[in-house]
């Protein structure tokens, strides 16, 4: 009869034993899962209410920023008079660093043929700065804008330049949708 | 003494904490902020000398439209195209009819009170003076984008600015013809049209005229595509085009000088038959900054009209 208790007590701690082992095992696996499947979130600029305002080249925890231009060449005219390129007050249509509105001179004018100029940006050179972006906006069709990088973007747990941003330009995004480019994508086909 | 110099110490780096803190988060609040290094100014060349302001506004219409989309005027008749619909107005804005269509019409010639020409984003409709379909052309490519038409006698010109060429029609709606620009050599080139603003008209000595936008230049072109005359003007100055694509509208006057409007620097111009700057109607201050350039229409004694499509109005301006 003893033998019989004994032997049902030790029955009892080793499915216990197994039965929290398995929990344990299940636990684990699922949280790991959860955790490779759980979307990222990452911050980014809608260029549809950027204003332009120069913040997010001071106010980046990097320096330089984690801003930087990107162009939509689908949108682009290919003007020899870029208003994103030149200064409005430039004597000469040329790569001449008085002529040029970038304080960095991150953008490279490159000609195609007469009379087409395709403006490529030079991102270690790019301070985010979006003096070009104003003027591209102001003159031309908006093909440059601003974008956070995620290959320098350290993703902060709070923005400090979206703190700043006076137009709510910068959100959290999906990682797999990570930059809002323009060109081919309009505000209404975001369905903002 | 010495836990009250310790408590005396704690509260002071407490305070200066609180101090620092308060005056970080004060001078980074967005309204705190001192002026952008970085801003980009174009202040200089929205100033015009107001001796250049040769005409003044005498009304201005509420269209009560959600989207105004081209205007047109015959015999102090305005013509109106918004929310799929013709409305002709009187000069004080009175409404004398108004027609509806399936489609989304973009641009309007009024030859006459009796004829319309509307121009649709790939088809084009010859109407009786109240908007009612004589005919109907055939739909051109889906990437064309009708942005203006302009008749001249038996012919109707349109602008495609999806294509990059003017099209010609006969009154019947046979397509007669195209061409996309002349080139050949640094100064000429094929119309470039990097946005939809691409602007066509006939003048009184039946010359018809075409921007060609990327060029920032005013082009004649005959029936057969051939180059007759032509000027540019690229600057940023008041007596110039800047820009991606300008003068993104214009019209006649009686005379043949051209009235212009630009997008980017918003303005209203006029330059004589030859290309030479005369005067400005509208300066850049009339209109919301960066917004779109209004199109234009001319009515009888030099008055010109232009459709305001940030402020939804119709603004009329008649020389000083």
């Amino acid at each position: 009869m003893d033998k019989d208790k004994a032997q049902s007590r030790r029955n009892f701690i080793d499915k216990g034993m197994r039965i929290t082992l398995g929990l344990s095992l299940a636990g684990v696996g699922s949280v790991a899962l959860s955790r490779v499947s759980a979307k990222k979130w990452v911050w980014q600029i809608d260029p549809f209410l950027c204003t332009q305002c120069g913040r997010c080249a001071d106010y980046c925890v990097l320096k330089p920023s984690a801003v930087k231009c990107v162009h939509a060449y689908d949108l682009c005219g290919y003007c020899d008079l870029c208003g994103g390129y030149l200064r409005p007050e430039h004597t000469e249509r040329d790569t001449g660093a008085e002529n040029q509105l970038c304080p960095t001179a991150a953008i490279e004018r490159r000609y195609i043929e007469e009379p087409y100029y395709e403006y490529v940006i030079n991102r270690d050179l790019c301070i985010g700065c979006a003096k070009c972006v104003a003027g591209c906006t102001a003159f031309g069709n908006g093909s440059l804008h601003l974008q956070i990088q995620h290959d320098l973007c350290m993703n902060c747990n709070e923005c400090s330049i979206a703190r700043v941003c006076p137009s709510n330009a910068i959100s959290r995004v999906e990682s797999d949708a990570a930059y809002i480019i323009k060109g081919g994508f309009t505000r209404e086909e975001s369905g903002g | 003494m010495q836990k009250k110099l310790i408590g005396i110490f704690v509260l002071v780096l407490f305070l200066v904490i609180v101090i620092l803190v308060v005056m970080d988060y004060s001078s980074t609040r967005p309204d705190r902020r001192g002026g952008n290094p970085y801003e980009f100014s174009a202040d200089i060349f929205t100033a015009v000398d107001p001796a250049l302001v040769t005409y003044r506004e005498i009304r201005q219409i509420i269209t009560n439209a959600e989207q105004p989309k081209a205007i047109g005027c015959q015999d102090d008749r305005i013509y109106l195209l918004a929310d799929r619909r013709l409305q002709v107005l009187d000069l004080t804005g009175r409404q004398i009819h108004e027609k509806s269509f399936p489609d989304e019409p973009r641009c309007i010639a009024v030859p006459s009170t009796d004829t319309l020409v509307i121009g649709f984003e790939n088809y084009i409709c010859l109407t009786d003076g109240s908007g009612n379909v004589l005919f109907t052309s055939p739909q051109e490519t889906d990437s064309s984008i009708f942005t203006s038409v302009a008749t001249n006698g038996n012919t109707i010109y349109v602008a495609d600015a999806g294509k990059q060429r003017v099209l010609m029609y006969s009154r019947d709606g046979l397509k007669k013809g195209e061409f996309e620009g002349e080139s050949g050599s640094a100064s000429l080139h094929g119309f470039i049209v990097p946005s939809p603003y691409f602007d066509l008209d006939v003048n009184h000595l039946n010359e018809l005229w075409v921007v060609n936008p990327g060029m920032l230049a005013l082009q004649s072109y005959d029936d057969r595509g051939s180059l007759m005359n032509h000027w540019e003007k690229a600057s940023v100055e008041i007596d110039g085009f800047s820009g991606c694509c300008n003068p993104a509208h214009f019209a006649f006057l009686d005379d043949g000088a051209f009235v212009t409007s630009e997008k980017g620097l918003v303005r209203i111009k006029v330059y004589d038959p030859s290309g030479e700057f005369v005067a400005v109607v509208a300066p850049p201050d009339k209109f919301t900054e960066e917004g779109e350039a209004p199109d234009l229409a001319v009515g009888e004694s030099g008055k010109i009209i232009a459709l305001d499509y940030d402020k939804r109005l119709i603004r009329i301006f008649e020389p000083r």
